[in-house]
């Protein structure tokens, strides 16, 4: 078993963290570029019952 | 921004028959007011369609890049012929939608077919929603079958972290599916898309699978990291498709508004004449009848 997921990750925290370096490690020039494909906006709320759960750990 | 535009322009296509005004009080006044606020309305979904054809270019171009990447995870289902488990009923489908509306029918054809799929079996499919669209909808009839919803997407193009963000939620609801699908509107042409699914199976049926001795030097961890990452692939890939295909559905639905308006202004530019023509004639005929009267 790899050692990130000993520590408690799965494959895709793994490679957005690894992306996320690669990203910071480029030149400046693109940098810029490469630091949009960085963000996310998207929000995720947990439902159960048909209702939305208030706390959202994501 | 744009939605909030979406009562006005339904509010106007409802009150076609313009011949109401003519054969009751139409003034002269009411009907300018009324032509005055079609051609502002007209100009609105003008440039609300010049808006969606830029942001359609640039999703298009994004597209033909992300094809490859859902292709591939496409092909290892179909290379390593995996089927649904038979002993787990529990089935999820991910709803690919976008918070935003006026773009035809791209969202209502997504939630219809999640709808005869709850229809067969509302027990066990469980629903993930992205997209206030399809939330907005289910949550009336199907409340009880989502367990995650998401938002904020279609403002901005999605990005892979978006998609791993939706991967990880998924993987980590704790909502033990045999198998599920991936429910989007596959892009075809400028004017057409059609809904398609995609497959997502768990780690059990993919390590039950008959065929996957087809690849080499696989072990339980090699597969689950690759189905994890698959996931975040296949919904990258659809969001994607989901995006552009929303964006030239709502390029056609404005040029379609803009040409009702120009309609309905051509129509009401003609019973504004009308009327300002009797309006004339009538005084005329006061002043003449005036006149002889004397």
């Amino acid at each position: 078993m790899s050692a990130w997921r000993q520590a408690g990750l799965n494959y895709i925290n793994y490679s957005s963290i690894a992306a996320r370096l690669l990203r910071q490690a480029l030149k400046a020039d693109l940098r810029t570029e490469a630091a949009k494909r960085n963000d996310s906006h998207i929000r995720i709320t947990k439902w159960e019952a048909g209702k939305p759960i208030k706390s959202s750990e994501f | 921004m744009l939605g909030r535009f979406g009562p006005v322009v339904t509010f106007v296509a409802h009150n076609g028959p313009i011949q109401q005004h003519q054969r009751g009080m139409a003034t002269l006044k009411s009907i300018s007011i009324r032509l005055k606020s079609v051609k502002n309305i007209q100009k609105i979904t003008q440039s609300m369609k010049m808006v969606s054809a830029a942001k359609y270019a640039r999703a298009e171009r994004d597209l033909k890049q992300v094809k490859p990447i859902g292709n591939g995870a496409k092909q290892f289902y179909e290379k390593a012929e995996i089927d649904a488990p038979t002993d787990v009923p529990q089935k999820l489908v991910i709803a690919i939608t976008s918070d935003r509306g006026l773009c035809g029918a791209v969202h209502t054809s997504v939630v219809r077919h999640i709808r005869t799929e709850l229809g067969k079996d509302d027990v066990n499919v469980k629903v993930v929603c992205v997209g206030d669209k399809s939330r907005a909808i289910l949550s009336r009839t199907f409340g009880k079958n989502i367990i995650l919803a998401c938002n904020e997407v279609g403002r901005l193009p999605p990005t892979f972290t978006d998609a791993s963000k939706l991967a990880d939620a998924v993987l980590k609801s704790e909502y033990k599916f045999g198998a599920g699908e991936i429910v989007y509107n596959k892009f075809k042409s400028v004017v057409s898309y059609q809904t398609s699914t995609l497959p997502v199976y768990s780690l059990q049926s993919v390590a039950a699978a008959p065929k996957l001795s087809i690849y080499d030097s696989l072990d339980d961890e090699v597969i689950q990291s690759y189905l994890e990452f698959s996931l975040a692939s296949l919904l990258f890939y659809s969001l994607k498709e989901g995006a552009c295909s929303e964006q030239s559905s709502r390029m056609t639905a404005m040029d379609n508004a803009s040409k009702n308006a120009t309609e309905m202004i051509d129509k009401l530019t003609l019973a504004f004449n009308r009327t300002r023509q009797a309006v004339i004639t009538r005084e005329l005929i006061e002043i003449i009848s005036g006149a002889s009267a004397l």
